[in-house]
């Protein structure tokens, strides 16, 4: 296997690392622990580098990291442990939590209100496949195409999911918010 | 120009709208509509405060510093490795 040159050391250290915190966080999301994020890291990391001359100097550095981060929690971190079950809400009750939210907080400031921890706990109880989306884009900014080319997904499975996953986080923000108080809710 | 789009259709664009996914035809569809159209308005609000807290609580949260340290330790190792 070919070495990094110096330069190309130099290259990852300029391109890569100023990413550590995005692939932390993912991590974390992805694992629900900072011990196995930490190694899920480290291994991104060392993949990486070692494929470092794969990577083309000055594209997206972060997409091509966060889909290895993937692809490496896929194969060797996905628990064995039983998923949350995505809710379908439009088949419980078509629209009925939008309008309902709609009605109480037209324009969603209790968002704002509700503290980090929460909005991550609600973020970590959606089923890996909603959350792996929902992360990579609405987190980490990354675009549809990336997501789809990292996941192996035509772009409207991402788009679907997406829409799914805002949909089930924003039911779930919603009740906290309305058992806080923060929102009284106005019966549509 | 063809018909002018619904709510119903406003609000399944609508995400993608603000993540600036669609097609530049598809995004003016939008923004017609949300010129002409309160409630989508309201609701395009609504899902911008949420995208927007969303992107806010990300950058919150970095890596810890003995974390950091370890892993450029293990990178120092491949690379003297070699």
């Amino acid at each position: 296997m070919a070495e990094p040159t110096t330069a190309s050391v130099r290259s990852f250290d300029d391109e890569a690392l100023p990413h550590l915190d995005a692939l932390y966080r993912v991590g974390l999301r992805l694992t629900g622990d900072p011990a196995q994020a930490e190694d899920l890291v480290q291994d991104t990391m060392l993949k990486a580098y070692r494929s470092w001359r794969q990577y083309r100097p000055g594209t997206n550095a972060k997409g091509w990291l966060l889909t290895i981060l993937r692809n490496t929690f896929i194969n060797d971190y996905r628990r064995r442990k039983l998923e949350p079950v995505a809710m379908d809400l439009e088949a419980v009750e078509p629209h009925s939590i939008v309008r309902e939210m709609a009605e109480s907080d037209p324009e969603g400031s209790f968002f704002s209100q509700i503290v980090d921890e929460k909005v991550l706990e609600a973020i970590d109880a959606l089923p890996t496949e909603f959350r792996e989306v929902l992360v990579l884009s609405d987190m980490e900014g990354m675009s549809y195409a990336d997501i789809a080319e990292a996941l192996q997904v035509p772009v409207g499975t991402v788009k679907s999911r997406l829409f799914r996953a805002r949909r089930q986080l924003q039911g779930a923000l919603y009740a906290h918010a309305v058992e806080m108080g923060y929102i009284r809710p106005r019966k549509a | 120009m063809d018909q002018p789009i619904d709510c119903r259709e406003a609000e399944a664009r609508l995400q993608d709208y603000l993540k600036q996914e669609l097609t530049p035809a598809l995004a003016v569809e939008v923004r017609v509509h949300l010129d002409r159209c309160r409630r989508c308005f309201h609701h395009a609000r609504f899902e911008e405060n949420f995208l927007r807290m969303l992107e806010e609580r990300a950058r919150q949260e970095v890596c810890p510093g003995p974390v950091r340290d370890r892993i450029l330790q293990a990178l120092r190792r491949e690379a003297e490795r070699g």
